[in-house]
């Protein structure tokens, strides 16, 4: 694929996060899932079209490890990524994949949840048609099949290998798909009504974020690696042994999670997983389990209320909208499947002023110096706590350890004093919230604790802009 | 014996020097109950009108401390742990000397909707680990509408140290089941067994009308209902009696690990004691407080060596009655499914919610297994007028689990007893 057809395919922000990187500036968190929109009308003339190329690689652990990947990479120039690209459709779109190979095993893809897709191409498989495999020694890129399918359902997919996929996938081979629904538009900084997880109401948003969720045994990496590279005839990795003993979102552990998307010292992980959000906004959580193992992910902060599982609203009839739902703490992430939730946080009823008094941070809410019980338009402050004082006495900085994403304040966008030492990772006063599988061994690297299946959200004041959303 | 009396000296001198170490940063017990701290009298005490254990409406308090103590699992081997241990009615200057009083499963709080809650934690340090200067906090885990600050997660926030106090702030708003951890160092504090029952009953409790709904059953029933689950407008989640149950799980080369002052085994954490409430079967079904492990005692003074887990799993009911079930699942490594052996369940709440949709659609549902991970937790009726009297055995179907290590029969298990 010619270069610039790729810079075309890119969405705006992953655009404006190149041009960051290429000055080495660090972007900031966006509204947008970082993904490919692919070539094409999208129609049947001229379909949504990606090409797609299996290849090998090294991820980076956050032990300090580097474990030997297979993994899906854009086009045929990029390195491979785990995950691999997030692919971004409309709703209606003839999407057309086209796959390639350049690993020593036949590879292909599969899209559960899907009808009706069809393969051409390459070499009759199991599960579908498969692109050959292609000898270390030949060095090529070969082309495989090209899948085709109609995106007629909106919601939040995930894609991998359908060649031996109990192996290929722990050893990288899955991405999400994202297929927005009729009538979405990103909108404007200041209006987006249509920005919609699906057609129904009840499911419009502010932001998005993706938490794809796996895991790797680092054994299985390595004796691929030794087979690979000792150029044995036919790969051939026992997966039955499999005991994971590292943890990912956006296939990154903790703390990279939390780091720009497309990192330089990243390569092939180019995806985060950090939220954030201000208070009142509505933040899409689209949770994929792309792993053998249930996770249950727990977002502090605040209950999240799902509306949507395996891109199928939780509706008790077409087009009502998520009606037969109740929000939760926890979600239960299944392998395989996707669910997607809306969480909102605005420290409504806590008791206490989460701005501070007016002594501390002069204020009003809603125009007003004294309590009532609405909303501020503007910061979503909850006047019922307006003005109260935190009701304890929060000790001093010699009775504490100071975590490193504390700002010093107990206070939405203020600050305080810190210890010499802290890290100040935390200077905009937001509130940093864990997100994380509460089967809490899976926040562990390898075991080097902490690291796995984290990461935070951030609820920013609205005095900080966070990057907007312009498509 | 030589051995013996130089642990029994050590301990004090431990003891001194977390206290010394700190005491020279100005560290102090502080504990604080109310507005002006008027639940709290001269010596630091929480006086018993304020203690949440009465549940008293208004302003309600908690003091525990953490640091570490010791175990006993079913089949008689003693573990060592993490834990926390209720100081409720301890003045200040008694609380540093509450060494290995962890309990496993924590103190059960039980809160009622609309208190203030002032929950005080003090750090009384690891006495079998004097190397460790481990900070510990409470994580009010589901508490809606979380502020760092009063979340217990060190990261965003802080953990108190030894020496020390902190004290968290909680409007209860929502009721619910929740639970409680520690959430310093999670994976390691938590395998450790810093964890607890935690829940809130409604405001509805006190509609009388509602509660009299429960007179119209047959006799010997035909007496009001003992509370609610949730506010739910009509009576759908009552009951009569109510258990919390919580599922746990331990891997004893871990703890064996780091009473030796061994390196942690994270990648091969693999739990082979599972509990409910801190025991396993039949200890769930001892509605005594276990006896204090020698190993304790032997570093205490038998009359201060205080049972370590208070707090069994059996569950009794009459005939007729509504049992309530508060299950969660604080394990660091499994998700569990729990059955009653054929016994009617009906869940009518899930993460501290009620089964009910946004427009008002009930979403209960009856079934007889219920599956938690950790982190989750669910309320589950069951109504025993259609069931024979009885003792029922409410277990894991992960048959894997029905064993303290290698023990069979035992683990995650204990009894509904319906007379």
């Amino acid at each position: 694929m010619k270069s610039m057809s790729i810079l075309k395919s890119l969405p705006g922000v992953f655009r404006a996060g190149l041009a960051a990187l290429l000055l080495g500036l660090v972007g900031q968190a966006h509204a947008y899932i970082n993904g490919w929109e692919g070539t094409g009308a999208g129609t049947a003339a001229d379909p949504r079209t990606f090409e797609l190329t299996a290849k090998h690689d090294f991820i980076s652990t956050s032990d300090g490890g580097s474990h030997y990947t297979w993994g899906y990479s854009f086009g045929t120039d990029l390195p491979m990524q785990y995950p691999g690209p997030t692919l971004i459709v409309r709703q209606g779109d003839t999407v057309k994949i086209v796959l390639n190979n350049t690993l020593p095993v036949p590879v292909s893809i599969i899209f559960p949840g899907l009808q009706g897709v069809t393969a051409t191409g390459g070499n009759p498989g199991q599960l579908t048609r498969e692109a050959r495999a292609v000898p270390l020694s030949e060095g090529a890129v070969v082309a495989g099949p090209t899948y085709t399918f109609i995106a007629d359902k909106p919601g939040t997919y995930l894609y991998h290998s359908g060649t031996t996929p109990d192996l290929q996938v722990e050893m990288g081979l899955v991405g999400a798909l994202i297929v927005r629904p009729n009538g979405y538009a990103m909108g404007t900084t200041d209006s987006h009504a249509d920005r919609k997880a699906y057609e129904q109401p009840g499911t419009h948003y502010d932001r998005e974020n993706l938490f794809l969720l796996s895991e790797m045994d680092p054994a299985i990496h390595w004796e691929a690696y030794w087979q690979v590279f000792s150029g044995q005839p036919t790969i051939a990795v026992d997966t039955s042994s499999i005991k994971p003993s590292m943890w990912f979102i956006n296939g990154r552990n903790a703390p990279d999670t939390m780091l720009d998307d497309h990192v330089d010292w990243l390569p092939t992980q180019p995806y985060n997983a950090l939220p954030r959000m201000h208070p009142g906004e509505r933040l899409l959580m689209r949770v994929v389990n792309a792993g053998r193992d249930l996770h249950p992910f727990h977002h502090h902060g605040n209950h999240a209320t799902p509306i949507a599982r395996d891109a199928r609203v939780l509706e008790s009839a077409p087009g009502v909208g998520p009606d037969v739902t109740s929000p939760d703490f926890t979600v239960r992430s299944v392998p395989g499947q996707t669910m997607d939730l809306i969480f909102e946080w605005t420290g409504k009823g806590i008791g206490w002023d989460v701005y501070g008094t007016n002594a501390i941070n002069p204020h009003t809410c809603n125009g007003s110096a004294s309590p009532s019980n609405v909303f501020d338009p503007v910061t979503k402050e909850w006047c019922g706590d307006h003005n109260k004082p935190i009701p304890v006495i929060i000790p001093g900085a010699l009775d504490l350890s100071f975590g490193e994403s504390y700002s010093g304040s107990p206070y939405l966008g203020l600050t305080g004093a810190l210890p010499q030492g802290h890290p100040g990772l935390n200077t905009t006063g937001g509130y940093f919230h864990m997100w994380h599988s509460h089967n809490e061994k899976e926040i562990t690297t390898d075991d080097i604790f902490p690291g796995g299946m984290m990461t935070m959200l951030i609820v920013e004041p609205w005095s900080v802009v966070l990057f907007e959303d312009q498509p | 014996m030589i051995a013996k009396t130089f642990r029994k000296a050590l301990l004090p001198l431990a003891v001194a020097a977390a206290l010394g170490a700190t005491s020279s940063a100005g560290a102090a017990v502080f504990v604080q109950c109310g507005p002006g701290n008027s639940g709290v009298d001269a010596t630091g005490k929480i006086l018993p009108a304020y203690d949440a254990d009465t549940l008293p409406t208004g302003v309600a308090c908690k003091h525990l401390s953490a640091g570490d103590g010791f175990i006993s699992m079913a089949d008689g081997r003693t573990l060592y742990t993490f834990g926390f241990a209720d100081v409720t009615a301890k003045p200040a200057a008694d609380v540093m000397l509450n060494s290995l009083a962890a309990n496993f499963a924590a103190p059960t709080i039980k809160l009622k909707q609309n208190q203030d809650f002032y929950l005080t934690l003090t750090n009384v340090a690891m006495t079998m680990r004097p190397d460790l200067f481990d900070p510990h906090t409470v994580h009010f885990h589901g508490y809606p509408q979380a502020a760092p600050v009063f979340d217990g997660m060190p990261e965003g926030s802080f953990g108190v140290n030894m020496g020390s106090s902190v004290t968290y702030y909680y409007k209860l708003n929502d009721p619910g089941t929740y639970m409680y951890h520690c959430h310093q160092e999670a994976t390691e504090h938590m395998q450790m067994g810093m964890l607890g029952n935690l829940y809130v009953m409604p405001e509805q409790d006190a509609n009388s009308a509602l509660l009299n709904l429960g007179m119209s059953r047959p006799a010997p029933n035909n007496v009001p209902f003992k509370g609610f689950v949730y506010n739910d407008g009509d009576g759908s989640t009552a009951y009569d009696v109510a258990y919390p149950l919580q599922l746990t799980a331990m891997d004893p080369v871990f703890h064996d690990a780091s009473l030796s002052i061994n390196p942690l085994p994270f990648k091969n954490m693999k739990d082979t004691y599972a509990m409910i409430n801190g025991r396993g079967y039949p200890d769930t079904v001892n509605t005594a407080p276990l006896p204090p492990p020698a190993k304790k005692v032997d570093y205490l003074l038998p009359a201060v060596a205080a049972s370590s887990q208070p707090i069994n799993a059996l569950v009794t009911a009459t005939k007729g009655q509504r049992i309530l079930l508060r299950l969660s699942n604080l394990s660091v490594t499994e998700y569990f499914t729990i059955t009653a052996q054929g016994l009617p369940m009906k869940v009518v709440g899930a993460g501290a919610r009620q089964l009910r949709g946004p427009d008002g659609k009930d979403l209960y549902y009856e079934t007889t297994s219920v599956t938690l991970g950790g982190g989750e937790s669910a309320e589950v009726l069951i109504d025993t007028s259609q069931v024979e009297a009885g003792t029922y055995f409410l277990y894991s179907t992960n048959l894997k689990y029905l064993s303290n290590n290698d023990q069979d029969n035992g683990g995650m298990m204990t009894e509904v007893v319906i007379n």
